[in-house]
């Protein structure tokens, strides 16, 4: 039984349009004979009244749809196992469920439960059946009780932290420590490209050809010279460019000695006749000898810091680098120490579980044979003491 | 003559129409007695505080007969108008015949002599009968029905009545009210075939007459220049989302006159035999909005121009 102010039913009032006032011309068309008839003229007033009560049936239509649609779920909700079995015991009977009883008494008689139902022997089977859906209702209700599963949640968060060490993770740990592969590369120093103006004035002048020779090409395309043609330019752009940058390394009006070759030189001949091939490798061997025979300091670091902020920058990250990987090194170490530290307790208290449990057995044996009143046999007395030497022993190992 | 057969044709239909009204209210007499029987169990339930079993089986049972005798209602009264829309097409064939066969009769114009105010009669009484759809549950409305435009290859019959957009003698563009004489689909316009045009056969566009016979009459229009009426009327209680909305842009006839304007919509109707309430364009008034005027469902168009020519 539910309340009423549980129903979800809206109770429409479902009266049928009132024809005779709302319908004039439709009641006067029913008045008559067929003999009289329809006009024409009367075609539109007609259409409309018509279009009125069909509007009205149709909503009719709609809202017992919903109301049925209410109506169902609702019952399902309820407990439908215990209309399904009425229903079925009373299919003898009438159907409740049918729309087809015009008639109430039928209903109302199908619709009856518990009370007088349409025959004796039925009721009987009715009753045990009444109640046992009663209780088999409450389980349905009990579940919905939330479970507190606050602690749960928090030993499943904590678990992570508290866990034993497993061997695998000492594994991880000594893989951790080797050194990784391209740390070698970290420290390099990359030597000095070619300048950026050198390299795009190069580009251009690349890009250039390429375009002077697709244009080039696309006319000869059909002689089909492209290909050759543009490997040759290439080329030819590269050896124009170091004829150029050639010509850009002297700047000191023809000499082309390097400054120390030129001092060494000064000092040690007259004039500067003759030329010599490969002067540049001469100049740094010249420096390269000197350096050695300690006449001259290897200055070229610090020479090329001041100019080279991105060389200075690098040369600070490096040096950050290798403080920190010292860093993570020692911590790894500790950590991997530690860490076998305590695998070794881990076994230890596993062994003082162990212990443990071989106590309990030994106090339960005496407990019973107290139990039964009869005192402990000297085994179990021996037994007992025995386990309970073995987990002191396992303790002090663990707290020394 | 064919124009004797539809006659009797026509008072065959109208017969049968009689028998129809008869069994619907026959109908609806039945199913009185059910919907009194839900009314008394309502009242019962309402009054007992709780709400037995016995009594929402009940009512379930109850509801179901009158589900079934709503649905026959429905359908009988269906049939009903359906009869009545057939009788009005034959009458609407036999009037076109007889346009036509009046044109071939005498070499002059139509009559000129409707005057303004039968014409307007004429506007409103068709208004007031377009016909009002009403789905079954579950139908959406379909094109042509309220503000849901018609489907993209939709052509207008002879008859129908459209929105068409035609050059006036002043170089003016306007759109008027007309009415379809006929189309030529040989390459997608409108001509009308026996009929005395400048055009040759091929060229297809789409011949509309200008209602209000002052003006020019026949006109030759693409199908671009022709928007075709609503044919029925959206009901605002079960299809509100076939109308048009408040602050909408449409074109509605101008009340008492035959031209269509830019309108904003004011108000949708609220019941099926209500007009929209539109505010026209109007530049004479301090807002450019005329205040609101009462135009039908039939004389209201969606209106695709982006800017006032």
């Amino acid at each position: 039984m539910s309340e009423l102010k549980d129903c979800p039913l809206q109770f429409h009032d479902f009266k049928s349009v009132d024809h005779l006032k709302v319908c004039p011309r439709y009641t006067a068309v029913l008045a008559r004979s067929e003999d009289d008839g329809i006009g024409i003229e009367e075609l539109d007033t007609l259409q409309l009244e018509l279009e009125t009560l069909l509007s009205s049936a149709s909503r009719r239509l709609r809202v017992l749809e919903a109301e049925t649609q209410i109506l169902t779920d609702w019952q399902d909700k309820k407990g439908d196992r215990r209309f399904l079995k009425l229903g079925r015991d009373h299919e003898l009977g009438a159907p409740p469920k049918h729309g087809k009883p015009k008639k109430q008494k039928l209903e109302g008689k199908a619709g009856h439960g518990p009370g007088p139902g349409p025959g004796r022997p039925k009721s009987k089977n009715l009753q045990p059946k009444i109640q046992e859906y009663e209780f088999t209702d409450d389980p349905i209700d009990v579940p919905r009780i939330p479970k507190n599963d606050a602690p749960n949640r928090f030993w499943a968060s904590v678990e992570p932290y508290c866990a034993d060490i497993t061997s695998e993770e000492v594994r991880t740990l000594e893989e951790l420590l080797k050194p990784p592969e391209d740390e070698a590369e970290h420290y390099k120093i990359p030597p000095l490209g070619k300048h950026y103006s050198q390299r795009w004035a190069q580009e251009d002048l690349l890009e250039e050809q390429k375009d002077g020779a697709r244009a080039a090409a696309v006319a000869d395309k059909k002689k089909g010279l492209m290909g050759p043609l543009t490997e040759l330019d290439t080329k030819d752009v590269d050896a124009l460019l170091k004829k150029s940058e050639a010509q850009h390394e002297q700047p000191e009006d023809g000499c082309p000695f390097g400054a120390l070759t030129q001092r060494l030189l000064q000092a040690l001949v007259e004039n500067k006749p003759f030329s010599v091939p490969h002067t540049k490798s001469l100049e740094s061997r010249i420096k390269e000898e000197l350096i050695a025979q300690g006449l001259l300091e290897s200055e070229d670091r610090p020479a090329e810091d001041s100019e080279d902020e991105v060389l200075a920058e690098l040369r600070k990250r490096q040096a950050e680098l290798k403080a920190l990987s010292a860093h993570n090194r020692t911590k790894k170490h500790d950590l991997l120490r530690l860490a076998k530290e305590e695998v070794s307790r881990q076994e230890l208290r596993q062994r003082v579980r162990m212990a443990d449990n071989e106590v309990m057995d030994a106090f339960r044996k005496i407990m019973a044979a107290r139990q039964k009143k009869r005192t402990p046999t000297k085994k179990e007395k021996d037994q007992a003491w025995k386990t309970l030497k073995e987990r002191e022993s396992i303790l002090k190992l663990l707290d020394g | 003559m064919a124009l004797v057969s539809a006659d009797s044709r026509i008072a065959e239909l109208l017969t049968e129409l009689h028998q129809l009204i008869k069994q619907t209210q026959e109908e609806r007499s039945r199913s009185e007695h059910n919907l009194v029987n839900i009314q008394k169990t309502h009242e019962r339930m309402q009054t007992e505080n709780k709400i037995s079993p016995y009594y929402r089986t009940k009512l379930r049972g109850l509801y179901t007969t009158a589900k079934a005798d709503a649905e026959a209602e429905c359908n009988i009264l269906r049939k009903a108008l359906d009869k009545i829309a057939e009788i009005k097409s034959l009458l609407e064939e036999r009037r076109i015949a007889a346009k036509i066969a009046g044109l071939y009769n005498d070499s002059e114009p139509p009559r000129k002599t409707m005057r303004r105010g039968v014409l307007m009669t004429l506007l409103q009484q068709s208004a007031m009968t377009l016909p009002l759809w009403i789905g079954k549950p579950g139908d959406k409305p379909p094109p042509l029905c309220g503000a849901i435009p018609a489907s993209g290859d939709y052509v207008a019959r002879p008859g129908d009545k459209v929105a068409a957009r035609v050059k006036a003698v002043d170089g003016d563009e306007q759109w008027i009210l007309a009415e379809v004489v006929s189309y030529s689909h040989a390459t997608n316009k409108y001509c009308a075939p026996g009929c005395i045009q400048p055009f040759p056969p091929f060229v297809c566009r789409y011949e509309v007459d200008d209602i209000d016979e002052e003006g020019k009459e026949r006109h030759t229009l693409s199908r671009r220049r022709v928007i075709p009426l609503p044919q029925w009327k959206a009901n605002p209680e079960t299809d509100p989302e076939a109308l048009f909305q408040k602050e909408q842009l449409v074109l509605a006839l101008y009340p008492q006159t035959t031209c269509f304007y830019r309108a904003l919509i004011h108000a949708p109707p609220q019941r099926p035999q209500d007009d929209y309430s539109v505010l026209f364009e109007d530049t004479s008034y301090a807002d450019g909005y005329s205040p609101p005027l009462n135009v039908a469902q039939r004389y209201v168009v969606a209106c695709k121009e982006p800017k006032k020519k």
